[in-house]
Order: structure tokens, then sequence, then C-alpha cells
């Protein structure tokens, strides 16, 4: 019982910190090298891998999506910790529109145009921060969704990620409200209702006991009152 | 469409969300006003206590706490269009 509910527990945990990883913004700091635009197919299961910028969108079974590939520096433990090296990374750039993630990004052609203008060579780079949600995988063809993009002089800038943190402030007050909202019902409406519950059932065994008592009285009256007499 | 779904399903939620603090708040408004006349009436009478009740929770439905519950209306759509105009601002 104590096994299942740790894995119980572990699997919530990870579905939710998945959930969180995937749809939370993240920085990355790149040097974008070229940008394009590639006709996707759309109709399996890797769908929810790809926005629905509009609502003609969610009907067709591919469309064109814009790309920008960059170098991005590596890092350590979600983005925390830098590292020297490099490694390529391909960007999705794609409206989300009004619904999920709620991003409520309009403006694709607008970054494509800023992510063109700040394109440079490993000769000359020109670094810069960019915002992004999603997962990078070759296998299943899945990228990350770029949000926003700021040049920066030194790669080696501290990015403090502010909507994060307000974001987890935010979850934990709400969790705790949950909590407080829960308790203050069960004390006030579930409690009661137990108790006056309890109190019938404790009510309605005393009598069973009294008749059972009056029965026993009456079967005794037959019984031999000798019977169980010590001997002398 | 996108935005009506956004809207209908949003103002929903936040509706579910506005009752239960609605019901939350007053009744942790009730619980402090029934420890407040036990404590200052060790046998006081139920009328009474009843009374005291309920002139304090009309007190409290005329005061503005209940009023700023509305809010949970406000905040989050002000949220939704600051995060509009950040992404997509030039």
């Amino acid at each position: 019982m104590r096994k299942i509910k740790i894995t119980f527990r572990v699997t919530v945990f990870l579905l939710i910190g998945g959930l969180l990883h995937y749809a939370l913004p993240q920085h990355d700091v790149v040097r974008v090298v070229n940008t394009y635009q590639e006709r996707q197919d759309l109709n399996d299961w890797t769908r929810i891998f790809w926005a629905r910028p509009d609502d003609q969108s969610a009907t067709l079974i591919n469309r064109d999506v814009q790309f920008i590939q960059t170098v991005k520096m590596r890092t350590w433990l979600l983005g925390f910790v830098p590292r020297e090296t490099t490694e390529v990374m391909v960007y999705r750039n794609e409206d989300t529109g009004w619904g999920w993630p709620f991003y409520f990004k309009f403006d694709t052609a607008n970054l494509q145009t800023e992510a063109d203008d700040l394109s440079s060579t490993a000769q000359n780079p020109q670094w810069a921060v960019m915002t992004h949600y999603g997962w990078r995988n070759e296998y299943f063809s899945a990228f990350p969704n770029a949000v926003a993009i700021r040049p920066i002089d030194n790669p080696n800038v501290t990015i403090i990620p502010w909507f994060n943190i307000f974001f987890f402030i935010a979850l934990m007050a709400a969790v705790l409200f949950i909590r407080a909202m829960w308790r203050q019902f069960r004390e006030r409406s579930v409690d009661p209702l137990l108790d006056a519950a309890e109190h019938q059932f404790d009510e309605v065994q005393a009598d069973v006991a009294q008749r059972r008592g009056r029965f026993t009285k009456w079967l005794d009256s037959w019984r031999d009152n000798n019977k169980n007499r010590p001997v002398k | 469409m996108g935005f009506i779904k956004l809207v209908v399903f949003g103002f929903i939620g936040l509706t579910v969300i506005y009752f239960s603090v609605s019901l939350y708040s007053r009744s942790v408004r009730k619980e402090r006003l029934e420890d407040e006349f036990d404590a200052e009436n060790p046998d006081g009478d139920r009328d009474a206590r009843d009374a005291f009740v309920t002139a304090g929770l009309q007190a409290y439905d005329a005061s503005i706490r209940p009023k700023l519950i509305g809010l949970v209306y406000v905040v989050p759509t002000l949220a939704i269009g600051a995060i509009v105009y950040m992404i997509n601002a030039n």
C-alpha cells in the first residue's frame, strides 16, 4: 500500500513537473545562424508539438511553419549553470493565439524579422537571449517555440527568470489557499454532518442494545435458574 | 473563435473561483463571530448568539470586503492584457 502511494505521488509529480517544464518560459543564449520556412505534416500524434495559431489551422493536415536556426550556449540544470560549449538548436516560430499554452503570441512575422536582423557568423558573433517554451526532440521532430529575442553584448549574461519566480510564488499561494478553503469546508460543513450521523448511529445502537436487553431478559425468564448454581 | 472560447471558459472558471472564495470568506467571518460571542458570554443563550452572528454577517455583507472578491475577475483580465502587450509590443 505504501509502495502504491509513493508510486502514485511520484507519477503525479513527474506529470505536473513535465507539463510545467514544457509550458513555462525558458531563456537560451543563442547566436542566430539562419531562418527558414518549411511545410510540415500535422496529421499524426506529433500534432501536439505544434501550435494552433488560428481556428482553420486545427483542421489542416499540413501548413508552412517558420523556423529559426541557432547556435546555443549549453547549460546544466535547466539553464541555471552555464557551460563553455555550444550546440545547435532549431526553434519553430508559431503564433499561439488565444489558446494553450497561454503566451498570447501574435507577432510571429515580427519575431522572424528580428531573428533575421540578428543573424551573424561565427567569426563576428552577435549573441542574443531567446525566450522559448517546449522541447526539442529529433525523433518526433518536435521543436521549442520561440517567443521573444533580444540582443546582448556578452554571452555570459545572468538571466533572472522573473516570470517563473512569480509563477511559483503564485502557485504556492494558490495551493495553500485551496488547502485552507478545504479545511474550512470540512470543519464547518462535513464534520457537523458526520457528527450528526455518528450521533444518530449511536442512538440506533443504544436502541438495539436496549431491545436486546429486553429480549435476553425474556429468554432468561425461561431458563432454569438453578442450572448454573454452583455445586456445594 | 479562439478568443470567444477563452472568454467563455475563463468566465466559467473565474465564476467557480469567485463563489468558492465568497463562501470561504463568509464562513471564516461567521466562525470568528461565533467565537467572539462565546468568548464574551461563556453561557449565553442561543437566541442572543444567533442575533449577534446575523447582525455581524449583515455588517460583513455591507462592508467592502465581499466586493473586493470581484477582483477575481479583474486581476486575471488585467494580467492577460499585460501579457498580450508585453509579448507582442515591438
